[in-house]
């Protein structure tokens, strides 16, 4: 198993590099903690997890997958005073961390209108040198201006082309965290902030929009939208950002003729492979809905992509549900909002700093709730369940990477993640792994708000002879082979439950799992595999908790 | 009246509960084995255990959706007009129920039109197969960054159960032609079908030979075990609601019977005939009988923009065959007063007949049937003009039409989901079911 290497290779890292978080993000993290805890108002938040819940936690959502048994080892026999703050370090700075960046930004962006590998090496491109989110940002709304060479970027607006209100209302939803489309027939019944006229006015920078043949998009010279209001009065949009901003277009300056050879190049470029690229007009309306959003006194941009980040390692956002930005929808903590948005517009728009800075809080280390029939109600030592107050950690399903990668990681054997030469190419190693559970990822659901795991999944992981084969592998360097080796059913259960849970079994899981393994002594191979399969299709496993 | 329901926190996850407490005693009672016996229920057993019958008897009911994939021709089929210059080769027939009238291509339909509405009126307007397809599988125009659920996702939500040991939204697609696997959209991955492609039997609903039935059983219990306990610690529904998914496995294993019409006797499956379509019809029927809620079959290659008419003649036949042996077997087993059988498609075909003798996308007069459940029998409704372009009464659209499918269920048509922040009706807003071919 190629992957193996890379295991040895993070334990190098861990051992070599110096772990340390720059002051301002230790500000921040110790800022994030005291706005959460000030309106709990002397309820206490669960307490934190232990160490081998954290490393689990904090790798699935730094590295994307959870830690090998290699990972859990070196960080539990850590005696450092500081090691979570150096394993967040470390894997901030892992290869890992951008792959898994990559493969969040692309669910994000692209979900899955189509898969588009070009499109997955950019972003990757883009998360290895942590590119600000605003440049990335103006290179997806605007490819053609930033990178007239390059194609990739365009994969965002090229697949939502031939729908305007979906360019229109999921830019608005992704970037802006904010949903038009109940806009788009009438004024928003509920919410007094969104007329017809925001959604006209956003929908108009995007309206010029083409593509031609050779995959490069551009922007026509002339187009607005006519639409009806309710009241049935025809009205042209106008180019209007969502906080009422607007632009006014100086008008093309061409006669009828340059303006009808324009607009034939134009159509002969979408049409024809080898068109001379037609000419851009000067005023360009994404370039404008950039400026705009970037220049915006209520901050959308900002707020948006500190809500998605708080709401990726939270499972809920500061703003809930996440496209509903708005006067009549508050933060649950307004301020700390405020906070994270305008750190990160000091930053840069730097969303590592930001990750780091959350994953070093308290408030990101709590427990979930504890079902616990026995506690007096009203009692001051019950974490409130309000999940808005963050006082607990909620359960956030996997992200198809994130379960299919750690399939493959929970089911590596032992025995091959240690004593490999270190150093080698860690980023080769990490995408190989990734090639491999390309078919896995893409068949499971894209988790949302009412996530349940489909029962085709279920049915998947009973009857597949992909799980069999791969998963449940007796091959001495694949995870039941190795147990099978162990002679200790003790020991066994226990690296099984390091391996797959990323923990100690307890002594009640340990005493029903050796009676298993000692009822079916005559078929003991199989009944490992039995064991492993059972913690692999465990909510514990699904689950990032 | 609405009926406002949260998408998410349905309240079967309290029933899942107390099954989740109910088995804990059953297993701390008499030993995991307990547990294992009452999983193992294979789908006749249900069907036979007391209290469930009378269950499955109060939501009883289920529909079959015949889906004439590209766009059947209603000239050719439910609305024909011989002698006009649309009208085509093909003459009308009078049927057993007196001033109806529809093509001579299905004449075993026309004597069973007693159970069958026939609607001539659907202007839907989109007329190219995605968009089209999407509108007549969801009830309403798709709308960018809200996933509708597809019309066997609503019918599995609203008529199935949560911890049915059968599956509750199956679609068969075999063709090539436009296959689309359809989605549960906002209902959440619970609600997905069960898509059946290249194959007459679903995936994965077979254990791997390398594995026997008792080591595949014992397997499932230790896997309870490990995920009730955990379940147990938390009061997140959620881990609860991955155990109900795992718990339905074998129940959807024991059902694989279902597929298999070796287990008919030659007698039903002469009635409906060697084609795959009619095979899949036999197959719908005994999944509705199992308590099914939801079987979609598709009959591909209606897209007859060359040779119109020998494409119609030969796919009619089938269809006529197909649907009066499936109308049949569910009246001569007294289950068609709880099926609703509908035909339909993304769009009819225009009246004008092309150059090649085809006819193009059309969606502004077209026709479907509905029969069984709920339905007024041996009516027509609606009507087209004397050649065919347009509704001249009783126009009806795609919510329209979902209204009245949901009513003929007994489902209230304007209930609503809650989607995050926002109430979504079951049927597209300002819709109203045609009460007209409803009893």
């Amino acid at each position: 198993m190629r992957f193996c290497i890379v295991v040895s290779a993070l334990t190098f890292t861990l051992i070599f590099r110096s772990a340390s978080a720059g002051d301002d993000v230790r500000v921040l993290s110790e800022k994030i903690d005291q706005l959460i805890q000030q309106p709990l108002a002397g309820a206490s938040p669960s307490p934190l997890v232990n160490e081998s819940a954290f490393i689990r936690r904090v790798t699935l959502d730094l590295a994307g997958r959870i830690p090998t048994i290699a990972e859990l080892d070196r960080f539990r026999s850590s005696e450092s005073l500081d090691k979570r703050a150096e394993l967040v370090a470390s894997l901030i700075e892992s290869p890992d961390f951008a792959f898994h960046q990559r493969n969040e930004l692309d669910l994000l962006l692209l979900r899955r209108i189509k898969r588009d590998d070009q499109w997955r090496e950019y972003l990757l491109e883009a998360a290895q040198e942590n590119r600000p989110w605003d440049q990335l940002f103006r290179e997806v709304i605007l490819p053609e201006v930033v990178h007239p060479d390059d194609t990739r970027p365009s994969a965002f607006l090229a697949s939502r082309l031939n729908d305007i209100d979906s360019m229109t209302n999921d830019s608005s939803i992704l970037w802006f965290g904010v949903n038009v489309a109940c806009a788009k027939c009438h004024d928003h019944p509920l919410v007094a902030d969104w007329t017809q006229a925001h959604y006209y006015g956003l929908a108009s920078f995007f309206k010029r929009t083409y593509r031609t043949r050779k995959g490069m998009l551009g922007e026509r010279f002339d187009g607005m939208i006519k639409y009806e209001t309710t009241d049935g009065e025809q009205l042209d949009s106008h180019f209007m950002f969502l906080n009422g901003a607007m632009v006014d277009e100086p008008g093309h300056g061409l006669d009828d003729e340059t303006l009808k050879k324009h607009q034939e190049s134009i159509q002969k470029a979408e049409r024809e492979d080898e068109a001379e690229p037609p000419p851009s007009p000067e005023f360009r309306p994404r370039e404008k809905l950039v400026d705009l959003a970037l220049h915006d006194e209520q901050s959308f941009f900002a707020r948006n992509i500190a809500n998605r980040v708080w709401a990726r390692l939270f499972g809920r956002g500061l703003v809930h549900p996440l496209d509903q930005i708005h006067s009549e929808n508050p933060a649950s903590h307004p301020e700390l909002l405020d906070l994270l948005a305008d750190n990160l517009h000091a930053s840069g728009y730097d969303l590592k700093k930001l990750v780091h800075a959350i994953a070093l809080s308290d408030t990101y280390a709590r427990q979930m709730q504890m079902t616990d029939p026995s506690a007096p109600e009203s009692d001051n030592t019950t974490p409130p369940d309000d999940p808005s107050l963050f006082a607990s950690a909620l359960p956030r399903p996997l992200t198809p990477y994130q379960m299919a990668l750690s399939l493959k990681v929970a089911t590596m054997g032992p025995s091959e993640m240690v004593g490999l030469p270190a150093g080698e190419d860690w980023n080769q190693q990490r995408e190989s792994l990734e090639r491999q559970v390309d078919h896995v990822a893409n068949r499971l659901e894209i988790p949302d708000d009412n996530f349940q795991v489909p029962v085709s999944e279920a049915l998947w992981m009973n009857n597949n002879a992909h799980v069999q084969n791969d998963y449940l592998n007796r091959g001495q360097n694949r995870l039941v082979g190795h147990l099978a080796q162990i002679n200790d059913d003790t020991q066994a259960i226990q690296v099984a439950y390091q391996s797959v849970l990323s923990r100690d079994p307890s002594q009640a899981e340990q005493s029903s799992m050796s009676d298993y393994l000692q009822t079916h002594a005559d078929r003991r191979e199989p009944a490992i595999g039995d064991l492993v399969w059972a913690l692999l299709t465990s909510p514990e496993f699904r689950f990032n908790h | 009246m609405t009926n406002k329901q949260r998408v998410g926190s349905p309240p079967e996850n309290k029933l899942s509960e107390n099954g989740f407490s109910r088995r804990r005693v059953l297993q701390m009672a008499a030993g995991a084995t307990a547990g294992i016996a009452a999983s193992n229920m294979s789908a006749v057993d249900v069907l036979a255990s007391e209290s469930l019958a009378n269950e499955i008897r109060k939501n009883g009911k289920r529909v079959i959706l015949l889906w004439l994939a590209g766009g059947a021709s209603q000239l050719e089929t439910w609305d024909p007009k011989p002698g006009r210059s649309t009208g085509g080769p093909f003459a009308k027939i009078q049927t057993h129920v007196p001033g109806i009238e529809i093509s001579e291509l299905l004449p075993k339909m026309s004597t069973r039109l007693g159970e069958t509405a026939i609607i001539r009126s659907l202007n839907t307007k989109i007329a190219d197969h995605g968009t089209a397809y999407e509108l007549m599988d969801t009830g309403r125009i798709a709308e960018p960054s809200l996933q509708y659920p597809h019309l066997g996702a609503l019918i599995a939500r609203e008529l199935g159960r949560r911890d049915s040991k059968v599956p509750d939204y199956v679609t068969m697609y075999t063709s090539t032609e436009g296959r689309r696997e359809g989605t549960a959209g906002f209902l959440g991955g619970r609600y997905n079908p069960m898509f059946l492609t290249d194959s007459m039997i679903p995936p994965d609903i077979r254990r791997l030979e390398s594995i026997s039935d008792d080591e595949h059983r014992e397997r499932d219990a230790l896997r309870r075990l490990v995920g009730d306990a955990f379940a147990r610690k938390h009061p997140h529904s959620v881990f609860g609601g991955h155990n109900a998914s795992y718990d339905r496995v074998r129940g959807l294993m024991a059902s694989d019977h279902l597929f298999d019409i070796e287990k008919e006797p030659q007698s039903v499956r002469d009635q409906y005939g060697p084609t795959q379509f009619g095979q899949q019809c036999l197959i719908a029927r005994r999944l509705a009988e199992a308590g099914v809620p939801f079987i979609k079959v598709a009959r591909a290659w209606w897209d007859s923009h060359g040779q119109n008419f020998e494409t119609h003649q030969e796919l009619c036949a089938d269809l006529d065959h197909c649907m009066a042996a499936l109308l049949d077997d569910l009246k001569s087993r007294g289950m068609l007063e709880d099926t609703l059988v509908i035909t339909l498609g993304e769009f009819g075909r225009t009246p004008q007949i092309n150059g090649s003798l085809g006819r193009d996308h059309f969606a502004s007069a077209w026709s479907c049937t509905l029969s069984g459940c709920g339905v007024r029998g041996g009516t027509v409704f609606g009507k087209t003009d004397e050649d065919g372009h347009t509704v001249v009464d009783g126009e009806m659209n795609a919510g329209d039409l979902f209204a009245t499918i949901f009513a003929a269920l007994g489902i209230e048509h304007d209930k609503e989901y809650m989607v995050g922040s926002r109430p979504v009706p079951i049927s597209d807003f300002d819709s109203t079911p045609c009460y007209d071919v409803l009893t």
